[in-house]
């Protein structure tokens, strides 16, 4: 007979849930410290660096904001979006391949936009985006709904399918391509004509982009749709349990296909957002956000507010990495998924001890 | 003519054992319950390690021990996170293959900018001993011989791991009770069986096999770092599909193996066929080789839907995967 064993917590109380968390960031940041240390590298000039993002002592301060918002709203946008598909229990893992599509049909739109209006081209971009990817959202989600195709799998292929897709087209020089230069002998992608390139409201230099704007708003109406509509109740029901929301006289197939297209369309729009702002496509377009807002969402509780604030650090994270690679050169950008794991791992097991705590067998019976 | 064919298959088999390893490890962790996507690190970490404490000790036996066992410590910590700590399996496998993946792009940029720089293999006992060897007899067969029995020794360890899981699962009571807790985890319970340590064990050892495979891949390339290209090179990834196509048997992974292997040598040969033949394959140069590389994957798409569709439930799929086992909820 083992002695000790684990019993949920009746109470979670959020306190001491945030408590936790902290500590568990601050050991992995203590353990990446070390690693630093070992390279020979004094960890507060590192950290100071990174996570003020090369902003301070920098004449061109606002190019580390552009450049930190440039990471900031797709994985704000994409861990929103898996975040809605999580909270129905559907494990959507498929935000590189979703992104990617949105991406590829927003550029066939932008690279043939030449003389119509920029707003007219970045709506256009926008919602064919949105469809393409919540057409193949819609796809899975039924496959899983009629049959239920594991949707997991299915997605993981979907992601290295367009992978490989736009792989293609960015090396392949044919008539047909128009998403390659044409004044490049090797095959390169293009840049957009400036009726596709995203546009914003100046303040002084620094430039707000329109899709930072769009970021916050559509942030504020899923934490609206969430708590307050009566979809968003749907969601929670079926994931906490699709028997019950069956019982309830709730269509459960009818609410995944709904969440799931509204998820995957998401992920369009931030990949139309995305290619919109940069002017470009290329084949790392995603930047790793339909993993890395799996982590965010994660980390988050799944909870918008905290993937608002998680993505923040997130993108922090990546681009302070980003920037104090120039001063040290042995400290690449691999360094901020070194960091985003460590952070995962070591909250994974504060969330465990912030829900669970260890009994003895004795105590457990009285209970 | 026949030098292109054997060379085909030869070549077949030398670029894709490490996907048997990938496979067989994966369905050892299946065959428990537990998916694990974080088999891309996996093999990244065992990869790394093996390889530098191999280097170091110029002997390929160390080499091998060293990358199961840092591949087995990755595999403890995914069933500490996931096992014991209830944590979610999707979550937990995908940060193991981000942490992974930077972790082997870490350490070899590290010292691929120190002083000493990325150690080489080139001359050392480690290469020597990876080399070919010639099974007498069997390499003399001809067209076949050479290209199935002249290989390097984890080739072959490869196809008796393999081999001995297909009895393991099939043929011992260990095995039979592995895979009664992966279709349902309280039931074993319920007769005795300790679940968590079955857990523990089975994840340890199928993620070591996946470090075996990562050691041979970074071998494969003679052990050059390169900052922009990691050994593994999605190879996880594709196990983790295989697994699917091979209906979770390591028999026929093996054959799964050979299969994938096909397209994937196909890609990489195509020119060589087309200028041999012509006439017959000359169409090949015309198929992007994109399209050879996404194949594992459509394939693995359409094998998942066609095997959801059909009316007969002979999927070999465990039925508690993905399901965290927390005994006071049965």
């Amino acid at each position: 007979m083992r002695k000790y064993h684990l019993v949920r917590r009746a109470d979670s109380k959020i306190g001491r849930t945030i408590i936790f968390y902290a500590v568990g960031i601050l050991v992995s940041l203590l353990i990446g410290a070390v690693i630093l240390m070992a390279l020979g590298i004094n960890p507060f000039d590192y950290y100071g660096k990174m996570f003020t993002i090369g902003l301070v002592g920098n004449r061109y301060g606002y190019k580390s904001i552009e450049g930190f918002l440039k990471i900031f709203v797709p994985l704000l946008i994409t861990s929103l979006a898996l975040g809605l598909s999580f909270k129905m229990r559907f494990w959507n893992i498929g935000g590189e391949g979703e992104f990617l599509i949105g991406a590829i049909t927003a550029s066939v739109i932008a690279f043939n936009s030449s003389g119509i209006p920029n707003f007219v081209t970045v709506l256009l971009m926008c919602l064919a985006a949105m469809i393409s990817s919540g057409i193949i959202g819609i796809a899975i989600a039924a496959l899983k709904v009629k049959f239920n195709t594991n949707e997991t799998l299915m997605t993981l292929m979907i992601n290295y399918i367009m992978l490989y897709v736009i792989r293609y087209i960015g090396e392949t020089k044919a008539d047909w391509n128009f998403f390659l230069r044409e004044d490049s002998e090797r095959p390169k992608f293009g840049t957009f004509p400036d009726s596709a390139v995203m546009t914003g409201i100046p303040l002084g230099q620094f430039k707000l982009l329109w899709s930072v704007i769009i970021a916050i708003v559509l942030t504020v109406i899923v934490y609206i749709y969430l708590k307050y509509t009566k979809q968003g109740y749907e969601i929670s029901v079926v994931g906490d349990s699709s028997a019950t929301a069956k019982y309830a006289g709730m269509s459960v197939g009818k609410i995944v296909l709904r969440t799931m297209f509204i998820s995957s369309a998401m992920i369009g729009l931030a990949a139309a957002l995305t290619v919109s702002a940069s002017g470009t496509i290329s084949d790392t377009v995603t930047n790793n956000v339909g993993w890395t807002g799996i982590i965010v969402a994660w980390l988050s509780k799944l909870s918008v507010p905290a993937i608002f604030v998680t993505s923040i650090l997130i993108s922090i994270l990546q681009y302070g990495c980003q920037a104090a690679a120039t001063q040290y050169p042995a400290i690449d950008s691999n360094y901020a998924d070194l960091l985003q794991g460590l952070i995962l791992f070591s909250v994974l097991v504060a969330d465990f001890a912030a829900n669970f705590k260890i009994v003895k067998k004795e105590d457990a019976k009285n209970a | 003519m026949l030098e292109v064919f054997t060379l085909f298959l030869f070549n077949i088999i030398v670029y894709n054992i490490p996907l048997l390893y990938g496979t067989t490890g994966e369905i050892m962790i299946e065959k428990s319950g537990s998916l694990n996507l974080g088999v891309e690190g996996t093999m990244a970490i065992g990869a790394v390690a093996g390889y530098l404490v191999g280097v170091k000790a110029d002997n390929l036996f160390v080499a091998v021990l060293v990358s199961f066992i840092a591949s087995g410590l990755v595999g403890l910590l995914f069933s500490f996170l996931t096992v014991t700590l209830q944590a979610n399996q999707n979550v937990t496998g995908l940060t193991i293959t981000t942490f992974g993946v930077a972790f082997y792009y870490f350490i070899g940029n590290a010292l691929a900018n120190s002083e000493g720089g990325w150690p080489r293999m080139n001359g050392t006992k480690l290469a020597e001993q990876s080399q070919a060897l010639e099974i007498p007899g069997l390499s003399k067969i001809p067209f076949i011989g050479e290209a199935l029995f002249s290989h390097g020794i984890l080739v072959y360890l490869g196809v008796i791991i393999a081999i001995l899981m297909w009895l393991y699962f099939n043929k011992t009571v260990p095995g039979l009770k592995l895979r009664a807790i992966g279709e349902n985890p309280g039931a074993a319970d319920s007769l005795g069986v300790n679940v968590t340590f079955y857990k523990y064990a089975h994840i340890i050892a199928g993620s070591g096999i996946m470090g075996i495979g990562g050691l041979y891949m970074g071998l494969n390339m003679g052990g050059t770092f390169e900052g922009s290209n990691c050994w593994i090179n999605g190879y996880g990834w594709i196990s983790i599909a295989l697994v699917i196509f091979a209906n979770w048997s390591p028999a026929k992974a093996l054959l799964g193996t050979l299969v994938f292997g096909f397209f994937n040598t196909l890609r990489v040969q195509n020119a060589a066929l087309a200028y041999a033949f012509p006439n017959a394959l000359g169409w090949l140069t015309k198929i992007p080789s994109h399209f050879f590389s996404a194949l594992p994957f459509i394939i693995t798409l359409i094998v998942l839907i066609a095997s959801s569709l059909s009316s007969k439930k002979k999927s070999g799929e465990p039925q508690a995967i993905g399901r965290n086992y927390y005994r006071e909820d049965r």
